[in-house]
């Protein structure tokens, strides 16, 4: 080998070792630097409502996630945000526009069973995390692509179904239902089957449409079958009618819930129709009892002026159980790595119910808190009433 | 049978509300010609603006149903100004119209979840009439009777004034050919003004009232409304409200009932399947004059 052939070969290979140098993974974690997640808001449409809770608690996250320097030094999450109006087509498409923007690590999204549906095929096709923060249905996640974080109401509707019919005594039991919505339906079967279990009889099931507005027929409909109690499985905007039609009809038996009534605004459409009504729920700002669930409590009224939800939460823990991932990489994430480390993930540093696991992809919490509304506005723990 | 006559009150009542909506729908559609798909946004506007109304200034209930309808009729009337009369002076027909009308309602619903914060809001309780009458064992609530009240007052009201007076003849006559009204003396734009405050004034009446009794003031009120007017202007019959008002109390009564006794689930497809039959066999609908050209 020449003179010019050897130097020729040395700066070859210093450059070499020079370009492969940032790939390397490091020891010391997440490079500093800026990492994006696409988010999915639902801040219009049919459930925006529940859209903005769940887009505020993101926000949140975020801020909190920098602040505290949680994945390292100069290291912090950006939300590049498309709005779906939980819409699947334009879901769809969102999630192809966010694939296609090689920057964005992960996506997270979607209030609505059916439109998960509808991106999840996209996202596996195109090995980007998806981590779901509202819909409720069960068997969406697929690990190490596809997460939920939502808490599912599933066990809780079949808890609660139980321990109230138990402390009313409740012999039969009438079930409202959007009938359009698959979730709910199976919720209801569940919580039908463990009752039924119990030798609480079935009156009757009256089916409403998650785009209703009028409940009178329908609650006539329920109140014509003289059931003990009535389970609501709606929407919350379905489920706040038929409560409010129920009560317009002078129902005044037992009516179940879900946990589309915990949050604060639902109280102030349905005032004190809504006191006494029963439903489950994971978290409650009333009820929490653990220093993380206090602390997110307190930054979340003082920046946002209201009070936090299940939904805020959920959005919230979405944003820090992909902090948590990034946070576990060294050297530069990928899209692969992320879903890796997501993977990994069995227990949460930092969540706001005073307990959550990941099991198969799937976030849970145990225990189920019983709440109702109270005629000053407050969550608190239901009893039975005293006749 | 206390069940069933419960729910043909409640069919009654529901089926008053679409009637009153297509009430205004309709007196649009035979007079000025224009199939408005906007129209449901005046019933969510008036309902919008009775709820912050009583909200902001404690209004009784009847202040904020006449804040409701004014802000439903003088929407319509910003909408027909901006919209509909520039086409009308470039001489376009309804296509024109009812595209022009479907931005307006995309643009009103938006700005419709805006002023919502995308809530359904809930006039609170106290505000309203909320009593329960009994009619032997049936429960009529007072919304109910009001709604249905209102109902026949207005659609007499109408019928009275399109087929009575002096201005019913002008709007009848604009209606049929604005030049020829205005050689025989008529003022085409003054008539047409009344007109559109008077539908959208309607319009949001069965908004307020929709409003109250379903317990939702959002976007989706107008929207859940304009199908079903649309659907009782069709089977009524284009140029006579009263067909408009039994075909709107008809369809709802039919709602009513498919829940009870079928399924909830074949409820609107029962409802756009007589949709469909009567534009197929009978266009002019049940009340419609054979020889009005609008269907």
């Amino acid at each position: 080998m020449s003179i010019s052939h050897r130097r020729s070969f040395v700066i070859a290979a210093a450059l070499a070792t020079a370009l492969a140098l940032p790939s390397v993974p490091s020891a010391q974690g997440l490079p500093p630097g800026e990492y994006k997640i696409g988010f999915m808001t639902e801040n219009t449409g049919p459930i925006a409502s529940a859209g903005v809770s769940f887009w505020n608690g993101a926000q949140l996250a975020i801020d909190e996630v920098k602040s505290r320097a949680y994945m390292g030094k100069g290291t912090s999450i950006v939300l590049q945000t498309k709005e779906s109006g939980s819409e699947a087509a334009r879901s769809i498409q969102n999630m192809n526009q966010f694939i296609a923007d090689r920057s964005i690590l992960a996506v997270t999204c979607c209030i609505l069973s059916p439109v998960v549906g509808s991106v999840k095929p996209v996202v596996l096709e195109a090995k980007m995390p998806l981590v779901i923060y509202g819909a409720t249905a069960v068997g969406l996640p697929s690990p190490p692509w596809v997460y939920s974080m939502t808490i599912l109401p599933g066990p809780k509707d079949i808890e609660t179904g139980l321990t109230v019919a138990s402390e009313i005594k409740a012999k039969t039991a009438a079930y409202i239902l959007a009938n359009d919505n698959e979730a709910f339906r199976n919720r209801l079967n569940d919580t039908r089957t463990a009752l039924e279990a119990k030798g609480v009889r079935t009156a009757g099931v009256v089916n409403v449409l998650t785009k209703d507005t009028d409940f009178t027929a329908a609650a006539t409909q329920a109140m014509g079958l003289k059931p003990d109690v009535i389970f609501i499985y709606a929407t919350q905007s379905a489920a706040v009618g038929a409560v409010n039609s129920l009560r317009d009809r002078g129902f005044k038996q037992t009516i179940v819930g879900n946990d589309v009534l915990a949050p604060e605004t639902v109280f102030k459409r349905m005032g004190q129709t809504a006191v006494g009504v029963p439903f489950p729920v994971s978290f409650s700002s009333a009820l929490a009892e653990s220093a993380e669930g206090k602390a997110f409590i307190a930054a979340y009224e003082a920046r946002f002026k209201s009070t936090p939800d299940i939904y805020s939460a959920q959005g919230y823990q979405a944003i820090w159980f992909i902090a948590q991932g990034l946070k576990s990489i060294s050297g530069t994430p990928t899209r692969a790595s992320l879903a890796e480390a997501l993977s990994k993930i069995t227990s949460f540093e930092h969540n706001v119910y005073g307990g959550e696991i990941m099991k198969n992809g799937q976030a849970q919490t145990t225990g189920t808190l019983i709440v109702n509304w109270s005629p000053d506005g407050k969550l608190v723990r239901w009893t039975a009433p005293k006749n | 049978m206390s069940l069933f006559l419960e729910q043909l009150i409640n069919g009654i009542a529901l089926g008053s509300l679409y009637a009153l909506f297509g009430l205004g729908f309709g007196l649009v559609f035979s007079t000025l010609g224009i199939l408005n798909a906007a129209h449901g946004c005046y019933a969510s506007w008036a309902a919008i603006a009775a709820f912050y109304f009583a909200q902001w200034f404690q209004l009784p209930f009847v202040a904020a149903v006449a804040v409701g309808i004014g802000a439903g009729g003088l929407l319509a009337l910003l909408v027909d100004r901006i919209a509909f009369q520039p086409l009308r002076d470039r001489g376009h027909e309804m296509l024109g119209a009812l595209i022009t009308s479907i931005a307006f309602w995309i643009i009103l619903d938006n700005l419709a979840g805006l002023a919502t914060g995308q809530q359904s809001l809930t006039f609170p309780r106290g505000t309203y009439p909320n009593h329960l009458f009994r009619i032997g064992d049936i429960p009529v609530s007072a919304m109910q009777l009001i709604t249905i009240v209102s109902m026949i007052v207005v659609t007499v009201g109408l019928h009275l004034l399109i087929a009575r007076s002096r201005f019913g003849s002008a709007m009848r006559a604009v209606g049929w050919n604005p030049n020829a009204a205005a050689l025989s003396g008529v003022d085409p734009a003054r008539t047409m003004v009344v007109i559109a405050f008077l539908a959208g004034a309607t319009s949001g009446f069965a908004g307020v009232l929709g409003g109250v009794m379903t317990a939702n003031v959002s976007y989706s009120l107008g929207e859940s409304l304009m199908l079903k007017g649309f659907a009782a202007v069709v089977v009524g019959g284009y140029n006579d409200v009263r067909g408009t008002a039994l075909a709107g109390v008809a369809l709802g009564i039919l709602e009513v009932m498919t829940s009870q006794y079928l399924s909830s689930g074949l409820r609107d497809g029962i409802t756009y399947a007589l949709l469909l039959g009567f534009l197929l066999l009978r266009p002019r609908g049940l009340f419609g004059s054979a020889g009005y050209s609008r269907a």
